[in-house]
């Protein structure tokens, strides 16, 4: 550059160029074959190289971070076989929690299978059969038997899973389907119709 | 024949002038002169971020209380014994929490080794706090030191995020249930998480959500624990050493010591005078580390299990206060607004405190506000803490100490929301938040607008004699006994006096900026007294809740 450049600072070496600039385009606009070239100043080139490194970081730090959402992930299947209907009890049935995370429910007039899964943060509550209550040992949050929030920081009431009666007379529990408005969760595909003569 | 005496001192000389010496260490014989002791620290790598001279106020035990030199001593612990544990540990779901079996039972001194980090980890909290605590109370925070204090704040945060990923590597049931509930509140992030404010109006679900690249998968699992490694094993400490470096460095350029500088001080050598005690520190520390770990074993709960939960379940000590905390706020509060919150009040800190007194020394009398605030809100961790811990049993039911936890608590009873769809007054758009809105913000404005200083006494006393006219009036119609009037008074009066009282005479006189900035900080901070005494005295759920956007307070 400063062989070029005669002048000792580089701040004003743009300056003689400027003029140039407005000059060059009526030039331009004739018609002669050959149009001189518009000049980038050397200011303009560096904010334009500077802009580049910006984007460059931008395009690398979104790229870093779609790096960390795996395309492919691994985890066991929501879906599972409860069991024949038959031999489950009025009631709040444990059976499938240690395994599935999943309380069976029977009313006089079907199932439905509710999330153990907190929905204030995650745990897993605990039945108490003598209160009717459902208990959750993280932060205390209480639900009732429906599954309603009662008393501790849970936001909202418990999840409740698809549920079918399948031909064979086993349920059928798909937590990946999952529903837990009142009005909506009493029926299909939340509740499986059950009612033995 | 008799031995020809050892001539210790030639045999020195020898050694010391031999061409290895030589190579190793620059400079000649140790003659103890100041150019031999300034040439120690100038000469050594290890050394030489060291000043050569330092004034002997900045010494004392009793100012700098050593914490953050034996916080440094317990990473550098940390790290050696995290390294050799690495060598018999393998982060997968299966072999895991076998391979920590194997520590405590089938490796040579694997027991001790795991002990002494889990308690270096545990005690480098401590000292990090304590560290904090000092310099604030010292006033060392202050110009030019704010960028530090900024790097220090950042660095406390990194130490319990390295707690964090480190108690999940076991693989046991405290590990997997408090990694879930802490990525949980991840998910609670507001825009950012599929279960906060926001999350799913924007497109967040499970799978695509802050919680979701955390966990590198929809629950904790095979990734999350291979994630957890790398971040604990690699890039935190890498972070981490880099702030370190920044943290030294600006300590040694901005006069390495805040103590003020006095009439006829004459500064002492830093070799030996410093170097010896950060030696008796760093020795201490080893020693009382690895006597606490031959006396106490590590926790080590059963392996993890996904779908059950123990009861009651409880964070390590540093976090319970965050776990009560989430007790009374919903998760995107207590657990994202609150410590983001804690974060960057406390970054904010020396650019609001505008008050030159006080740098270098103690000096309660001339920063009363500062003090006082900071320390309340160090003494209200600690007690949340103190809460979470000791007094709450099975399914997180609030136990006295004097009560056994065989004791089958009544359940807790319904809880309601004053401003709701359900509350007492359901309008929660048309009355709840204009009134809330305008108490918050007559609290902020009103301590500065009141341009006269109150007469604390006088003043106290008369809003204390309003809440026990209030609780009087509870008690005797019936809706209020004795320890819910208790409590108002306790809650709601301290919040009176450290959130009113003292701004009003304390930083009125601020400008503008600064004094809305403190308020915020001051008065979020006493949000949470006030939520305490509604949650448990009168069962409120929320003052103010619309379900739809997940506005909860």
């Amino acid at each position: 550059m400063s062989e070029t450049n005669p002048n000792p600072a580089p701040e004003p070496s743009p300056e003689p160029a400027k003029p140039v600039v407005p000059a060059a385009a009526p030039v331009a606009a004739a018609p002669k074959p050959l149009a001189p070239k518009k000049d980038m100043s050397r200011g303009d080139f560096l904010w334009a190289g500077w802009g580049m490194l910006a984007a460059f970081l931008a395009a690398t730090a979104a790229a870093g971070a779609r790096f960390m959402f795996p395309n492919v992930i691994y985890e066991p299947s929501q879906k599972f076989n409860a069991g024949a209907a038959a031999t489950y009890d009025l009631g709040v049935s444990t059976k499938w929690l240690n395994e599935q995370r999943v309380w069976i429910v029977r009313t006089p007039s079907g199932f439905y299978a509710m999330w153990a899964r907190c929905t204030h943060l995650g745990c897993t509550p605990n039945w108490w059969g003598d209160q009717n209550r459902f208990k959750c040992p993280c932060h205390g949050s209480n639900y009732t038997l429906d599954g309603d929030v009662i008393a501790g920081p849970a936001p909202m009431p418990l999840w409740r899973a698809k549920v079918m009666l399948a031909a064979t007379g086993d349920l059928i529990v798909d937590k990946a389907v999952l529903e837990n408005k009142p009005g909506k969760r009493e029926q299909a595909p939340y509740f499986a119709d059950y009612a033995p003569s | 024949m008799p031995m020809p005496a050892l001539d210790i001192e030639k045999i020195k000389k020898e050694i010391i002038d031999s061409q290895l010496w030589r190579s190793v260490f620059r400079g000649g014989l140790w003659k103890d002169t100041p150019r031999d002791r300034a040439g120690h620290i100038i000469g050594n790598v290890w050394l030489h971020l060291h000043p050569v001279k330092v004034r002997p106020r900045a010494l004392k035990w009793a100012y700098s209380w050593g914490m953050g030199g034996i916080s440094f001593a317990l990473y550098l612990l940390l790290t050696i014994t995290g390294v050799v544990l690495m060598f018999y540990y393998r982060p997968t779901i299966g072999l895991a929490y076998r391979d920590i079996k194997d520590l405590e039972f089938a490796v040579t001194l694997g027991m001790f080794l795991r002990n002494a980090h889990r308690w270096a980890a545990q005690a480098m909290v401590v000292a990090v706090i304590a560290h904090m605590v000092r310099v604030f109370l010292t006033g060392a925070y202050k110009k030019p030191r704010e960028f530090n204090w900024g790097i220090g704040v950042l660095l406390l945060t990194l130490t319990l995020f390295l707690s964090f990923t480190g108690y999940l590597l076991p693989w046991d049931q405290l590990a997997i249930w408090a990694v879930t509930v802490g990525t949980n509140m991840a998910g609670a992030t507001p825009v950012l998480g599929n279960e906060g404010p926001l999350g799913s109006l924007v497109g967040m679900r499970i799978n695509n959500d802050v919680r979701f690249t955390l966990l590198g998968g929809t629950m904790v699992g095979e990734n999350t624990l291979l994630r957890f490694y790398v971040m604990h094993c690699v890039a935190v400490p890498l972070v981490v050493g880099i702030l370190l470096i920044l943290h030294f460095w600006r300590i040694r350029k901005d006069s390495f010591s805040a103590a003020p500088y006095e009439a006829n001080e004459e500064k002492i050598d830093v070799w030996p005078h410093l170097v010896k005690r950060e030696y008796i520190g760093a020795a201490g520390t080893t020693i009382f580390i690895m006597i606490w770990s031959i006396l106490q074993n590590a926790p080590l709960e059963a392996i993890a299990n996904p779908n059950v939960t123990t009861n009651p379940s409880k964070a390590p000590w540093y976090f319970v206060g965050l776990q009560e905390l989430l007790v009374y706020f919903d998760p995107w509060i207590a657990g994202v607004v609150m410590p983001g919150l804690i974060i960057v009040g406390l970054i904010a800190i020396p650019y609001i405190d505008t008050n030159p007194k006080g740098v270098g020394y103690y000096a309660w009398k001339e920063r009363p506000f500062a003090n006082t605030l900071f320390m309340l809100g160090v003494v209200m961790w600690f007690a949340l803490i103190y809460i979470g811990y000791a007094l709450r049993g099975p399914n997180y039911a609030w136990y006295w100490p004097w009560e056994s936890w065989f004791m089958n608590k009544p359940a807790p009873p319904p809880t309601w929301s004053v401003f709701g769809p359900k509350g007492v007054g359901a309008y929660s758009m048309l009355i709840g938040i204009p009134l809330m809105g305008a108490i918050a913000s007559a609290w902020m404005l009103l301590p500065k607008l009141i341009q006269k200083e109150l007469d604390g006494k006088k003043t106290m006393g008369a809003f204390l004699g309003l809440l026990a006219l209030w609780a009087g009036v509870g008690m005797a119609m019936g809706k209020m006994g004795a320890i819910q009037g208790g409590y108002l008074l306790f809650f709601v009066g301290a919040s009176f006096y450290f959130g009113f009282v003292l701004p009003q005479r304390h930083i009125r006189t601020l400008d503008w900026p600064r004094y809305l900035v403190t308020m915020v900080l001051v008065v979020s901070t006493m949000s949470v007294l006030l939520k305490m005494c509604a949650n448990l005295a009168f069962n409120i759920k929320y003052v103010l809740t619309i379900p739809a956007i997940s506005m909860n307070i």
